[in-house]
């Protein structure tokens, strides 16, 4: 017998028990709604949190510090969850520093560039600045940005302007937050004008010698076009640091080399040539040796942290979540395949007199086995495909519902159910799957049926 | 003429409760290819026990069932269902059609399980249904159709794979007298015309003289006479 001839004649039965068929496939329907519907949370939450993560390119980057710096994080803030915009304390510094312990210079740099599987290396440069828009003026720290940050992290989305053109740009970027303050009706007016960063510098004839140890302060004045305004402050892990004012790197480490304070630090320790930075960013070329560079670094002597750790731990909370969302979704899967022996069984001892016709006239145990295997796998599609259809479908209203909810607390709306095409086949291929196995004890119970007592049936 | 079917001692032995009862107790028998044979008995004799082993649908308990010169106690169950298939072509008392299906549909589901291509088989189906006289009738479910009609279809779908033996369990016993003699008529011409061997259970030894070549009486699982018919 065909295949052909097998799906034809298991689609004719099909058609001959329309209602019972059909609130078989329903509840097959909704047992892979929800179960679809839940894994489908999953991943879509796993996207709004893990994924929002991944691609700020937060997990390629470590964060190095002096080796005698210890940051709290590693002490105490790893496994709390506590990684907040501003979260990493240095409260657990207490720690001891490794005898090896160097700081972050412009030669550590070059060794930090020279392992294996870096891809960058930039300093975390922050210099304070008075800076005049109007007849205001406002003290703050001007974070360093190198042009790779272009595209990542905070630089996602420049909802007005754009980013530096190129490093030696005199330009600036604004936080949202930095240009509501000077505008609040309309931010994105101040791209285009111009602001005056002032800052303290030591003067040129007087930059750090053993011979004269005093150094004189000058003013320094740098005039800065805005060039764009990013939605939200750069964060911890991103390039610059946290600030509501950004310029290009060089443009931050020459204000930093040029600084009275770098003048003040370099004749405290003659021996130094150039000012230690406070910290810098490491970027790996995949997230996947995060872990493994971070290690190399702690072992040259520096502090190091990253965010991998953190994600590895939400990636392995969010499998877990998917497994009881999965768990729960399939009872109800569990209940549909019941409904589908109990479908094929019934309707197999309706039928018992046409098995017995089917055997007689030269169907083999075989013929009918797949006759019914069919049966309940046609049931299993067009369940799976309706089941995918409820569930897109309860996603879309609940996530409506959700992000009204949302909006209204302040938060972005997101997508919280995630229907990827992997998704639809695999619901679609796994009803297909449970429905076998489900059909398989009324198949063989259907093909060992004895042909003289078949045909005796009434 | 060739011999079609020979049984050597068969017997087939039912279990019931503790007690053990000998549907058939060593028959010996053979058929002639050609031959309209009609095994005669009461209810209860072994003779539809028979029909039932030459068919392939049981298995004796002992003893030899040679059809074509193939023991069908050695088969496996799928080449006793190629046996049901392709060798011989069984007609029941109560018809047994498909409900469900029309009358073409049943004949064609026969020829569905022997692989015989779609359009093959719909031509086939209608031309048997023509043969057995049941033009314009191929659309008719078994509900719509008289007895006589029903068994005209079961006679068309036990042809449709063209064995060389018909098997018929009582054909004429849910019918009247005038529609049975049409259904002996339709197969005696099957005998005559088209060689067809016919291996026919009856209560009627009026009916079994009257069409049959040879006349087999069983009693109680065991042949108790075996006599020449009205055709010989």
């Amino acid at each position: 017998m065909t295949f052909r001839d097998t799906l034809d004649l298991a689609v004719r039965n099909l058609g001959q028990a329309k209602l019972r068929t059909s609130l078989t496939t329903m509840g097959v329907s909704i047992g892979i709604a929800s179960l679809a519907g839940m894994v489908s949370l999953g991943v879509g939450l796993q996207d709004q949190f893990v994924g929002r993560f991944t691609k700020s390119g937060m997990f390629d980057a470590i964060n190095v510090l002096p080796g005698a710096d210890q940051p709290g994080f590693i002490m105490g803030g790893r496994g709390r969850g506590q990684f907040g915009r501003r979260g990493f304390g240095r409260s657990g510094a207490a720690a001891q520093a490794p005898e090896n312990a160097r700081e972050v210079t412009d030669d550590a740099l070059k060794d930090l560039a020279a392992l294996d599987r870096v891809k960058e290396v930039y300093p975390n440069v922050r210099v304070p600045v008075e800076v005049k828009y109007g007849g205001d003026s406002e003290f703050m720290a001007a974070a360093g940005v190198p042009m790779s940050a272009r595209g990542e992290g905070a630089f996602q989305s420049i909802p007005y302007g754009r980013f530096f053109a190129n490093e030696s740009e005199n330009a600036c970027l604004l936080s949202l937050e930095f240009a509501r303050r000077i505008n609040d009706r309309s931010p994105g007016s101040l791209v285009g004008q111009e602001l005056t960063l002032h800052y303290a510098a030591a003067s040129a004839s007087t930059m750090p010698s053993a011979a004269s140890p005093a150094a004189t302060v000058q003013q320094a004045e740098i005039k800065c076009p805005i060039v764009g305004i990013v939605e939200r402050e750069t964060g911890p892990f991103s390039a610059g640091g946290v600030s509501g004012l950004m310029i290009p790197l060089p443009k931050a480490k020459a204000i930093f080399a040029s600084s009275i304070a770098t003048a003040q630090a370099l004749m405290r320790d003659p021996t130094k040539t150039s000012r230690p930075y406070m910290s810098a960013v490491v970027r790996v070329r995949s997230p996947r040796s995060t872990q493994d560079v971070e290690e190399q670094i702690k072992k040259m002597g520096f502090a190091a942290y990253s965010l991998n750790d953190a994600l590895q731990g939400a990636k392995r909370a969010f499998i877990i979540l998917d497994i009881v969302l999965s768990l729960i979704g399939s009872i109800a899967l569990a209940v549909s395949a019941l409904g589908i022996v109990n479908t094929m069984v019934m309707s197999i001892l309706e039928r018992t007199r046409e098995i017995g016709i089917m055997k007689a006239i030269g169907g083999s145990d075989g013929d009918v086995r797949r006759i019914f295997l069919i049966e309940a796998s046609a049931i299993g599609c067009l369940g799976g495909i309706g089941g995918v259809a409820l569930g897109w479908a309860v996603g879309r209203a609940i996530n409506f519902g959700a992000n009204i909810y949302i909006q209204q607390q302040g938060g972005a709306p997101g997508n919280l159910f995630s229907l990827p095409f992997w998704l639809i086949g695999g619901a679609i291929g796994f009803s297909i799957v449970i429905s076998l196995v489900a059909g398989s004890y009324p198949a063989a119970r259907a093909a060992r049926l004895d042909p003289i007592q078949a045909l005796r049936h009434d | 003429m060739a011999t079609l079917l020979e049984t050597r001692g068969l017997k087939r032995h039912y279990r019931m409760g503790a007690s053990i009862v000998r549907a058939l107790d060593s028959v010996s028998l053979t058929v002639e290819e050609g031959e309209f044979l009609a095994l005669l008995g009461t209810s209860g004799s072994g003779k539809s026990t028979l029909l039932n082993l030459i068919a392939g649908l049981d298995r004796a308990t002992e003893g030899t069932l040679r059809v074509f010169d193939r023991d069908l106690a050695q088969m496996s169950s799928a080449e006793l269902s190629l046996h049901r298939r392709k060798s011989v072509g069984i007609i029941f008392q109560s018809f047994n059609l498909v409900s469900t299906m029309t009358a073409a549909q049943n004949v064609a589901l026969a020829m569905m399980f022997a692989d015989v291509p779609r359009g093959e088989r719909d031509a086939r189906a209608s031309a048997l249904l023509e043969s057995v006289g049941l033009a314009g009738r191929q659309r008719h479910r078994p509900r719509e159709l008289s007895g006589g009609e029903q068994q005209r279809v079961a006679i068309a779908r036990a042809l449709s794979n063209n064995p060389h033996l018909l098997l018929a369990d009582e054909p004429t016993g849910n019918l009247d007298s005038r529609t049975s003699q049409e259904i002996l008529a339709l197969l005696t011409q099957l005998n005559e015309r088209d060689g067809k061997t016919i291996i026919m259970v009856t209560h009627d030894p009026a009916l079994a003289d009257r069409h049959a070549h040879r006349t087999v009486t069983l009693l109680d699982g065991q042949i108790l006479s075996e006599h020449a018919g009205a055709r010989q």
